[in-house]
C-alpha cells in the first residue's frame, strides 16, 4: 500500500517492456488486462485516500542525486488523484476501443509507455523528475502520431514535438533559475546552501515580485503551449487531424490536462503575485479560445477537427477557472479537466469510429445518420449535451463553478466568457444537424452499421460517467474542494505583496462566511 | 631614433603578410611558410617589448617561440611529405574531401 | 406527503425511461398507455398535494441530496410543493397527461412512436423540476432540460431536409430545433449572469434564503437588484420568446402538433412567466420597479406584435403559435404590473384552453393529411364536429367570451393595466383583444365554415379517433370552467403571492371595463364572421399591399436575422479559420520553423572541406572579435 503509487507509475512501463515477447494476436487482450489491472489500482488508490486531509498522501521519497537535492519524491492530493484516475481510465477504454489494424504490438507497448509518463506527471513533486516526464511523455505521442497517423503525418508529429518541446526549454530554464534562487535563499552565498527541486520545499519559498513575473513567463510559455493556449494552439489541429483515433484521445482527454494542471500545481502556489497580476491578461486569452476558436470550429469542414477547435474553447474556460483564485473557479477548473477528458475522449472515439466505416470524417458526406446508426447517434448525442453543458451532465458542472468563481472577479469577463455556452451550441449543433439530420442522401452511408459491440462497451461506460458525475459530482468535488483551499490558503500566505494578500483574501473570505 | 613603435609597426605588417599569405595561398607549404612569417612577427613584437620595458620575460619568450616553432616545422613537414606522396599534390583545393 | 413530492416528480421520469427501454423496437401501443398511466399518477399526486396545502395551508420542503458543494456554493436537489408550485404541476401534469393520451392516437402511424413518448415524458420531467425546485440552480435544471426535450421535440422528424423560406418559413425540423435551442442558449446566458448575481450577494441560491435577503441589498446597493433583475429578465425572454427572441417559437410549430400543444403552449413557454412570478419578492420591489414597467410594457408590446401577424397567417399552426406569443405578452404584463396572481392564473386558463386549440389543429391536422394551409380547408364542420366544438370552445374562451375561462383571466389583466393608471398600455391590450378575438375565429371560420375547398385537393378528411376525442374532453370543460373559481384561486395563491387589490375607483367602472373588453372581442369574431363565414374571397389588392405582406413575413425579422446575425457569424468564422488562424498564427509558427530551418541550411555552405576557405572564415572570425572587443571597449 505504501508504495502504490510507484508501481502505478512503473506497472504499465514493465508490462510494457514485458509486451515485447507477448505474441502478436493476444497483444490486445494483454494490453487490456495491464490496463484493466491499472485502472483497479487506480480506484484501490481513490478508495484508500482520505479525502478530507488536504495534505499529500501516500508519500515517497527515494534521494536520487543528494548533492542537488533531487530525488525521487511522489504523492497525491485532491489535485492530482482523480486526474490520475482518469488516465489509467481513459487508456483502458482507449484499448479497449482501439481500431488500429497494423503494427498493433507495437501501439499497445507504446500506450502503456505513455501511461506510464502521463501518471508521472501527476503524480511527481520533484521538479526535475517531473520535467523528465513531462519530456517523456513527448515520445510516444510522436511515434503513434508519425506511425499511425494520415497523410501528413510527420509534418504533425514533428510539429507537435518541436513546438511543444521549444515551450519546454524555456520551462527548464525556469525551473534551474527557481532551483538556484532556492539555493542562494537557503544560504547559498556562504557556501552551505541547501538544493532542493522538491516542490513542496519551493512552495515555502517567498520570491520578489519581479522574479515572479519572470518565472511566470518561463513557466507560462511550457504551459500555454501544451494547453494549448492562443496563439500557440496550432499544432493541435495538425496533431488530431493526423493522429489515429487512440492517439486522439489520450492527447485531447490526458496530454492536454497535463498543461493546465502545471498551472494549478506550479504557477499558482510558486507565484501568487505574478499569478494574481496576470489574471486579466489570462482571462482575455481565455476568452479569446472560448470564443474565437468556437467560431473556427464552426467554419471546419471536418468533424474531427471541429473537436479539436472545441477542446481548444473549452481549454479556455479550464484556464479561466484557474486564475479566478477562489475554490469555486479552482475547483470547477479540475472538474472541468475531467469533464472534459472523458467527453471529448469520447467524441474522439465516436468520431473514429465512423471514420473506420466510411473512411472520411467530412461533413458532407455525412446527413441523416440518425437514420441507420440510431444507438451512435443517441451517444453523439448525449456526449454532445454534455459538451455544450447541460445541467447534469459533467460538462455542466465544470463549466458552471468556473463561470460562478470568476464572476467574482470579474462579471463583465465572465459576461464574455459565459458566451461559450451560445458558441457551443452554435458549432456542436450544426455539426449534429449536418451529420445526424437532414435526409439520407449518400448511397454509400444507406448501409452503415450500427454500433458492435466492442464499441458499445467502450462508449457506455463513459456515458454513465457523464451522467453519474453530471447528477452526483461530490464524491470528486470534495477531495479537490479540500486541497484547493489549502493551496489558496498557501498562495495568500506567501505573496509578497500586500495588495495580492488582500484579494486572494478577498476571494477567500467569501468562502469562509458561512463555513 | 628607432623607438617601439617602429619595431611593432615592422611587427605588424610582418604579421599582415603572414595573414594574408595564410588566407590567399593555396599550398599547403607556403601556409607553413605563412605562419612561420607571423610567429616570427610575434617574435619581433615580444624581443622589442621586452627591450624597451627591460622586462627579460619578453625574449625568454622568444626563444619558446622559435623552439616549438623549430619542433613544429619538424612534425609538419614530415606530415606534409606524406600527404604529398599520397596524393601528389599540396594543393588545398584537390585536398577538400571532407565536405559538409 | 414527501413521498407524493416524489411521486409527482419521478413519475414522468419513469414513464421516460420505460419508453427508452422500447425506443430501438417497432411501435408498441402499450408504451403510449404505460408512459399516460404514469402521467395520471403524476397528476393524481400533484392534485393530492394540492388538496393538502389548500386544506392546511403547510408548504412541504424536500431535499432529495446534496448536488454541488464547493466552498460556501452548496446547491442540493431540493423541491419544494407551494402554492405556486402545486399550481403549476397540477397544470402541467393535466395537459401532460391528456396530451400524452392524445399521442396515442396522433402518433399512430409514426414509426418513432416509442421514442415520441420517451421524449415527452423527459420533458414533463424536467417542466416538474422546474418548477417544484427550490432553488435557482434547480430551476436552471428543469429550465435547460425542457430547452433539450424541446429540441429533440422539435426536431423530432429530423430527417426532414431543408428547404429555402418560401416553401416552409421554418427551414426543416431540424433547423427549427437549432434555432430554438441556440436562442434560448442567449437567453440563459443572461439567467446564469443572475444566477451568479444572487449568489455571489446573498451566499445562496435557496429561494427562502436569497428572498428574505434582497432588502438588505437594497440598502446597500440597489444596483445589483436592478442588475439581477434585468439578467433573470432575459432569460425569462427567452423561454417565453418575448420580442426580440420571439422567432423560435412560430418556427417550432414543425413538431408533431401534440408537442406544439404541451410545450409550445401550455407549460414551457409559460416558464419565462413562472420565473417571474416565482422570483416576484425581486421584481416586485420598489428599487426594481423600472425592469417591471419595463417587463409589463415588453409584454403589452409583445401581445399587440404577435397578434398582428397572426392576422394574415394561413398556417393553422402558425396562427396559434402567434396568439399564444400574444398571450404569453398578456401575462407579462400582468407580472410586470405587479399582479403576479393574475399572470398565474392566466397562465393555468391559458394552458387549457390553448393546449385544446392546438390539439383540435392536431385534429385537423390528421384529417388533412398533414396540409396545414388554411385557405385550402373549409366547410370541415361536417365532417369533424366534434373537433368544430373544441376548437370553437377555445377560440371562445382565447377571444374572452363570457363565461369561458379566458374572459375572467384576460379581463383582469386589463383591468389591473388600468387599474395602474396606465392608459396606453390598457389600449393596446383592449385593441389586441379584438385582434385576438378576429384571428381566432378567422382560423376557426376559414377551417370549418364556408366551401369545401379541400375537394380540390383530393383530400378526405375524416374524424380522429373516439377516445382522442373523449380524452381531450377535461381540457375543454376546464377551458370553460376555470375561470369561475378566479375569487377562490385568489385566495389560495396570494397567501404566498403579493396580493393584488384593484383601487375603489377601478371598482366602479369594472362593470364599464368589462363591457368594453367584451364589445371589442365580439366584433373581432363579428368582422370574421362577416368576411370569413360564406366562403374565402380573397382579394389581390390587399395580399399585395404593403402592409400585409409585412405582417405576413413576420416584419421581416426572420431574413434580418439571417442576413445580419447567421450569415455574418458564419462569414466572421470562415475568416478566422481561413485567414487569420492558417495565414496568420499558423504562419508565424511555420515561419520562424523555416528560418531555423533555411538560416542552417544556407550555412551549410560554410563547411566546404577546403582548408583555405576555413582559415579565411578563422581570420574573419578573429577580426570580428576584434572589432567586438574594440568597440565594447570605446563603449565602456
Amino acid at each position: 500500500m505504501d508504495n502504490i503509487l510507484s508501481v502505478l507509475i512503473f506497472f504499465p512501463a514493465i508490462a510494457g517492456l514485458l509486451g515485447f515477447v507477448i505474441d502478436k494476436n493476444s497483444i490486445r487482450a494483454y494490453g487490456i488486462s495491464v490496463t484493466v489491472i491499472e485502472f483497479v489500482l487506480s480506484l484501490v488508490l481513490w478508495a484508500s485516500f482520505d479525502g478530507t486531509s488536504a495534505a499529500m498522501q501516500f508519500v515517497e521519497l527515494v534521494p536520487i542525486v543528494p548533492d542537488f537535492g533531487i530525488s525521487y519524491y511522489v504523492a497525491v492530493d485532491g489535485i492530482s488523484l482523480f486526474l490520475v484516475i482518469m488516465t489509467t481510465l481513459m487508456t483502458l477504454i482507449g484499448i479497449i476501443s482501439m481500431s488500429v489494424k497494423s503494427e498493433i504490438k507495437n501501439m499497445v507497448i507504446t500506450l502503456l509507455f505513455l501511461e506510464m509518463t502521463m501518471i508521472g506527471v501527476f503524480v511527481t513533486l520533484d521538479v526535475i523528475v517531473f520535467y523528465l516526464f513531462w519530456e517523456l511523455s513527448l515520445v510516444p505521442m510522436l511515434y503513434i502520431i508519425g506511425a499511425w497517423g494520415g497523410p501528413l503525418r510527420v509534418y504533425a508529429a514533428i510539429k507537435f514535438f518541436l513546438y511543444t518541446f521549444t515551450g519546454s526549454l524555456i520551462m527548464l530554464v525556469g525551473i534551474l533559475f527557481l532551483a538556484f534562487t532556492y539555493h542562494d535563499a537557503m544560504g547559498g552565498y556562504d557556501n552551505v546552501g541547501v538544493w532542493s527541486f522538491a516542490l513542496t520545499d519551493w512552495y515555502q519559498l517567498k520570491l520578489d515580485v519581479d522574479v515572479q513575473l519572470w518565472l511566470f513567463a518561463a513557466f507560462f510559455i511550457g504551459f500555454a503551449i501544451k494547453v494549448p493556449m492562443f496563439p500557440f494552439h496550432t499544432w493541435l489541429p495538425y496533431a488530431h487531424g493526423q493522429a489515429p483515433t487512440i492517439g486522439s484521445v489520450i492527447l485531447a482527454a490526458v496530454l492536454l490536462k497535463m498543461g493546465t494542471y502545471g498551472f494549478v500545481r506550479f504557477s499558482l502556489p510558486l507565484f501568487p503575485d505574478a499569478s494574481v497580476m496576470m489574471i486579466v491578461p489570462i482571462a482575455v486569452i481565455a476568452i479569446i479560445m472560448i470564443i474565437y476558436t468556437a467560431m473556427v470550429a464552426y467554419a471546419q469542414e471536418d468533424i474531427k477537427q471541429v473537436i479539436a477547435y472545441s477542446s481548444v474553447s473549452h481549454m479556455g474556460i479550464i484556464m479561466l477557472g484557474a486564475f479566478a483564485m477562489n475554490t469555486q473557479g479552482i475547483s470547477g477548473s479540475i472538474f472541468q479537466m475531467l469533464a472534459h477528458g472523458i467527453v471529448s475522449g469520447a467524441l474522439f472515439m465516436l468520431v473514429g469510429m465512423l471514420y473506420d466505416r466510411r473512411h472520411t470524417k467530412l461533413m458532407s458526406e455525412f446527413g441523416g445518420l440518425a437514420l441507420v446508426m440510431p444507438r451512435y447517434a443517441m451517444i453523439f448525442g448525449i456526449m454532445l449535451m454534455a459538451s455544450v453543458g447541460l445541467p447534469l451532465t459533467m460538462g455542466f458542472v465544470g463549466e458552471f463553478l468556473v463561470l460562478i468563481g470568476f464572476y467574482n472577479v470579474s462579471p463583465i469577463l465572465t459576461i464574455l466568457a459565459g458566451t461559450s455556452i451560445i458558441v457551443g451550441a452554435v458549432y456542436m449543433l450544426s455539426l449534429f444537424k449536418k451529420t445526424f439530420f437532414g435526409e439520407l442522401t449518400n448511397e454509400k452511408n444507406k448501409n452503415l452499421l450500427d454500433l458492435d459491440a466492442r464499441e458499445t462497451f467502450s462508449l457506455v461506460p463513459l456515458v454513465l460517467i457523464v451522467i453519474w458525475l453530471g447528477v452526483y459530482p461530490t464524491p470528486i468535488l470534495k477531495p479537490i474542494d479540500v486541497s484547493v483551499a489549502s493551496m489558496l490558503e498557501l498562495m495568500e500566505a506567501k505573496a509578497t505583496k500586500p495588495k495580492t494578500k488582500e484579494f486572494i483574501a478577498s476571494m477567500r473570505s467569501d468562502n469562509k462566511e458561512e463555513n | 631614433m628607432i623607438g617601439l613603435n617602429h619595431y611593432l609597426i615592422v611587427s605588424g605588417l610582418l604579421f599582415s603578410i603572414g595573414l594574408m599569405g595564410v588566407i590567399r595561398r593555396k599550398n599547403l607549404l607556403m601556409l607553413f611558410f605563412s605562419t612561420e612569417i607571423m610567429l616570427n612577427a610575434a617574435n619581433i613584437a615580444f624581443a622589442a617589448a621586452s627591450y624597451f620595458y627591460n622586462d627579460l620575460a619578453g625574449q625568454m619568450f622568444a626563444f619558446f617561440i622559435v623552439a616549438i616553432a623549430a619542433s613544429e616545422v619538424a612534425v609538419g613537414l614530415g606530415l606534409l611529405i606524406l600527404i604529398y606522396k599520397k596524393n601528389g599534390t599540396l594543393d588545398l583545393d584537390d585536398l577538400a574531401t571532407m565536405k559538409g | 406527503m414527501e413521498n407524493l413530492v416524489y411521486i409527482a416528480l419521478f413519475a414522468p421520469f419513469v414513464s421516460s425511461l420505460f419508453a427508452l427501454m422500447f425506443v430501438m423496437v417497432p411501435k408498441q401501443t402499450f408504451v403510449g398507455i404505460v408512459a399516460s398511466m404514469l402521467l395520471f399518477i403524476s397528476f393524481l399526486a400533484s392534485s393530492i398535494l394540492a388538496y393538502h396545502i389548500v386544506m392546511t395551508n403547510e408548504v412541504i420542503y424536500v431535499r432529495m441530496m446534496d448536488w454541488i458543494v464547493v466552498g460556501n456554493l452548496s446547491i442540493p436537489f431540493g423541491f419544494v410543493a407551494d402554492h405556486v408550485s402545486v399550481t403549476m404541476m397540477v397544470v402541467v401534469s393535466l395537459v401532460s397527461t391528456v396530451v400524452h393520451i392524445y399521442s396515442i392516437g396522433y402518433m399512430d402511424h409514426d414509426r418513432s412512436f416509442n421514442r415520441f413518448f420517451s421524449y415527452l415524458s423527459a420533458f414533463v420531467f424536467s417542466m416538474m423540476v422546474l418548477v417544484m425546485s427550490d432553488n435557482f440552480a434547480g430551476l436552471f435544471i428543469g429550465w435547460e432540460g425542457v430547452g433539450v426535450c424541446s429540441w429533440l421535440l422539435i426536431g423530432f422528424w429530423y430527417h426532414k431536409k431543408d428547404v429555402t423560406r418560401d416553401i416552409n418559413p421554418s427551414i426543416s425540423p431540424s433547423w427549427a430545433a437549432n434555432e430554438a435551442f441556440i436562442m434560448n442558449r442567449i437567453a440563459d446566458l443572461g439567467m446564469l449572469v443572475g444566477i451568479f448575481i444572487i449568489f455571489w450577494n446573498t451566499g445562496s441560491l435557496q429561494y427562502d434564503v436569497v428572498f428574505p435577503k434582497l432588502s438588505e441589498i437594497a440598502v446597500i446597493s440597489p444596483e445589483i437588484l436592478i442588475t439581477a433583475a434585468i439578467a433573470l429578465f432575459i432569460g425569462a425572454m427567452g423561454k417565453s420568446a418575448q420580442f426580440p427572441l420571439h422567432t423560435w417559437l412560430t418556427d417550432a410549430m414543425e413538431g408533431p402538433t401534440p408537442v406544439s400543444a404541451l410545450i409550445h403552449a401550455a407549460t414551457m413557454v409559460t416558464a419565462g412567466v413562472f420565473l417571474v412570478i416565482r422570483a416576484n419578492p425581486l421584481f416586485g420591489m420598489e428599487e426594481v420597479a423600472g425592469v417591471s414597467y419595463f417587463i409589463a410594457s415588453l409584454g403589452t408590446f409583445v401581445a399587440f406584435f404577435a397578434a398582428s401577424m397572426a392576422l394574415v397567417n394561413r398556417d393553422l399552426k402558425r396562427i396559434i403559435a402567434f396568439s399564444t406569443l400574444s398571450q404569453l405578452g398578456y401575462m407579462f404584463a400582468a407580472a410586470g404590473l405587479g399582479a403576479y396572481w393574475i399572470a398565474l392564473f392566466h397562465l393555468a386558463a391559458h394552458a387549457f384552453f390553448k393546449a385544446l386549440l392546438f390539439l383540435g389543429a392536431g385534429n385537423v391536422m390528421h384529417a388533412m393529411h398533414d396540409e396545414l394551409d388554411i385557405f385550402k380547408m373549409g366547410g370541415l364542420r361536417k365532417k369533424m364536429r366534434w373537433t368544430w366544438g373544441y376548437m370553437g370552445l377555445a377560440s371562445l374562451a382565447l377571444a374572452g367570451i363570457w363565461p369561458l375561462a379566458g374572459f375572467y383571466s384576460k379581463d383582469a389583466i386589463i383591468e389591473s393595466a388600468f387599474n395602474e393608471g396606465n392608459l396606453i398600455l390598457w389600449a393596446m391590450l383592449v385593441i389586441t383583444a379584438g385582434m385576438t378575438a378576429f384571428y381566432s375565429f378567422r382560423q376557426v371560420f376559414l377551417t370549418f365554415h364556408g366551401d369545401e375547398r379541400y375537394k380540390e385537393f383530393g383530400i378526405h378528411p375524416h374524424e380522429m379517433y373516439k377516445y382522442v376525442l373523449i380524452g381531450m374532453s377535461p381540457l375543454a370543460i376546464l377551458a370553460v370552467v376555470a375561470g369561475w373559481g378566479k375569487d377562490w384561486f385568489e385566495g389560495f395563491v396570494t397567501n404566498l403571492l403579493p396580493a393584488y387589490k384593484m383601487s375603489e375607483h377601478t371598482h366602479h367602472l369594472v362593470t364599464t371595463l368589462t363591457i368594453i373588453v367584451s364589445v371589442f372581442a365580439v366584433s373581432g369574431i363579428l368582422i370574421a364572421a362577416f368576411k370569413y363565414i360564406r366562403g374565402l374571397k380573397r382579394s389581390e389588392k390587399m395580399e399585395n399591399s404593403f402592409i400585409y405582406r409585412l405582417l405576413a413575413n413576420q416584419y421581416y425579422i426572420p431574413q434580418l436575422y439571417a442576413e445580419m446575425i447567421s450569415k455574418p457569424y458564419a462569414e466572421l468564422s470562415n475568416i478566422f479559420w481561413k485567414s487569420i488562424d492558417m495565414k496568420i498564427v499558423d504562419a508565424t509558427v511555420d515561419a520562424i520553423a523555416n528560418i531555423v530551418y533555411k538560416s542552417g541550411d544556407g550555412s551549410r555552405k560554410m563547411q566546404s572541406g577546403n582548408l583555405s576557405n576555413y582559415l579565411a572564415w578563422m581570420t574573419f572570425g578573429a577580426v570580428a572579435l576584434l572589432i567586438a572587443a574594440l568597440i565594447s571597449s570605446v563603449l565602456g
